[in-house]
């Protein structure tokens, strides 16, 4: 259809909102980036691309891009292969009623707000006094310990909560795409005498290519931005920064100290992160997942 | 004979992968648990008794001093509002804008379709300063409205509305546009009707992700008054951290009101995912 007067009168109003409350602060932020800025001050500073030099030398910057490139790796992948695994195992169970129930459980934990789970799992589980993981430990006769002052173990208990609160998602949406693959691809590859395993892998996994490469774009993309849990668990960083991620160095900056100008040249790194992960992403799932 | 002995076998493998997946859930259930019971233990039972898992007396203290203590009904009312109004602004603009791309010809179509997709990319946290500062700038800070204002499109609701849309027969936008319907009209009453599932799938979702958001009222709320309940949780927390009863009541305030309706409309959230998924 054709109608230019209803076109424009959808289109530009809609396209404004986007461009004001989502290209132009990318622009602005770059802008901000160049300056000395503090909302403060009366005046701003131009500092050109010191704030950038200023991140190559800064030591916390880096320790939060690898914090962040560890979670996101861990993370991702334990999501992926918990999800599949649950996924596949979940619809091999006959009875149709306890598959949406098993569905369902899992995908509790995902529709409650991230900061209320996280405070569970900081009061819960990870509490030197009475936590689960303490109490558990102490079956072993392990004194309890503050996990709080620890470095890795407390980015695995943050990981671990990550994918306890977030598996019920990807269940969901695996669990359709293995149903969605007709079964005599399977029955044929039984016959020819794979195994269950190989089967799974060789035959179904390929043939869900399109789901799975949404799946791990959509978590990969997701997982660079989790925010609630690291401001719950460890609004500071952590003991040595240990569980800084890039997300929270942005918002302690800019609203702790108010270096907006420096948190807005490390979330024009974060931006640029994002960009290149999710076009090396693109180009590995168009190679390998093109069975469609 | 040789039949009946795989299918013998295969049951017994369906009765491990139940107990296993049993077993799993009841352990992903406990953190959900545990904070509703110490919502209902006082102060001084969970310091005595700390491997109980029930309350030794179930009272409602924590609730009390959680109601008591902190503006909760406020931040519920702010919460259902700031939800309700992004979420009907949502399906209204992602379903005509969606509507526009799928049913309409007109010139740069595909290089604005991707520069709205390219919006998508860009997380939140990159542009959370400017948009902290122009939310200043036009006077709506520590409104509900700083909130409310940048939400009211999303490009991600657009891309799905649009793939639906796609879907409704050419046909019958033409039958009506032969007898005598407008463009607005079409939209009302023959493509509104025709995705549904699409609506409701865009407005649970989008209601979801609202409701639960910390990072926005984050930005834009100071006053206690003017919070909502995720961002009311964390405050409430770090002024009574040591009153672990209270803090827990809290959370099951946070979280029990999008669990009950998760459950209640769990076929139709389990629907509109997998086709948000698979489209």
């Amino acid at each position: 259809m054709k109608n230019n007067r209803f076109t424009a009168a959808v289109l530009i109003p809609g396209f404004l909102f986007m461009f004001i409350f989502a290209v132009f602060p990318v622009i602005y932020g770059i802008g901000i980036s160049l300056f000395d800025y503090n909302p403060l001050n009366i005046q701003n500073t131009f500092l050109g691309l010191e704030n950038y030099r200023r991140l190559i030398h800064d030591e916390v910057f880096w320790k939060a891009v690898k914090n962040t490139f560890f979670f996101c790796i861990v993370a991702v992948t334990g999501n992926i292969v918990i999800t599949l695994f649950l996924a596949k195992i979940i619809s091999v169970i006959p009875s149709e009623k306890l598959r949406t129930a098993f569905r369902t459980i899992l995908f509790i934990p995902c529709i409650a707000p991230a900061v209320g789970t996280s405070m569970i799992w900081k009061y819960g589980i990870a509490a030197t006094d009475g936590g689960l993981l303490n109490r558990f430990l102490g079956l072993f006769g392990m004194a309890p310990k503050n996990w709080f002052l620890t470095t890795m173990p407390m980015m695995i208990i943050i990981i671990v909560y990550t994918l306890w609160s977030d598996i019920g998602y990807n269940v969901v949406l695996f669990t359709a795409a293995i149903e969605g693959v007709p079964k005599e691809f399977e029955e044929a590859a039984l016959i020819d005498g794979a195994g269950p395993v190989t089967c799974f892998l060789k035959i179904k996994l390929p043939l869900m290519g399109r789901t799975f490469a949404f799946v791990s774009i959509m978590t990969m993309a997701n997982y660079f931005q989790m925010f609630a849990q690291f401001r719950v668990f460890a609004a500071s960083g952590g003991k040595d920064n240990s569980v800084m991620v890039l997300t929270n160095y942005i918002y302690k900056t800019s609203f702790s100290s108010y270096d907006m100008g420096y948190a807005s040249a490390i979330a024009a790194a974060l931006f640029v992160i994002v960009f290149v992960v999710a076009m090396i992403q693109n180009r590995m799932m168009r190679s390998d997942w093109s069975y469609e | 004979m040789k039949k009946k002995k795989n299918s013998h076998t295969y049951k017994r493998y369906h009765y491990i992968i139940i107990a296993f997946l049993s077993v799993f859930s009841a352990i992903l259930m406990y953190p959900l648990a545990w904070t509703i019971v110490t919502a209902f233990k006082s102060t001084a039972d969970i310091r005595k008794n700390r491997t109980k898992f029930f309350p030794t007396e179930w009272t409602l203290y924590g609730f009390r001093t959680a109601f008591e203590k902190a503006p909760v009904g406020r931040w519920f009312l702010n919460s259902i509002l700031i939800t309700a109004i992004i979420t009907i602004a949502i399906i209204l603009s992602s379903t005509l804008i969606g509507y526009v791309f799928a049913k309409f010809e007109f010139k740069g179509k595909k290089l604005l379709f991707v520069i709205m997709l390219a919006t998508m990319m860009v997380p939140g946290q990159v542009t959370m300063i400017p948009r902290y500062l122009m939310i200043q700038k036009i006077h709506l800070y520590n409104t509900i409205w700083g909130i409310i204002l940048p939400g009211l499109v999303s490009a991600f609701s657009i891309y799905l509305a649009k793939q639906f849309i796609e879907d409704v027969p050419d046909s019958l936008c033409e039958a009506a546009k032969i007898d005598g319907a407008g463009s607005l009209r079409i939209y009302w009453s023959v493509i509104l009707p025709n995705i549904r599932p699409a609506i409701g799938s865009i407005g649970i979702f989008t209601a979801m992700q609202v409701w639960n958001d910390y990072l926005n009222p984050l930005l834009m709320l100071n006053d206690m008054d003017k919070m909502t309940l995720p961002l009311g949780l964390v405050i409430f927390e770090g002024q009574r951290s040591t009153d672990l009863s209270a803090t827990m009541a809290m959370a099951t305030i946070v979280m029990l009101p999008m669990i009950i309706i998760f459950l209640l409309f769990q076929k139709q959230f389990v629907k509109g995912m997998t086709l948000s998924g698979i489209k």
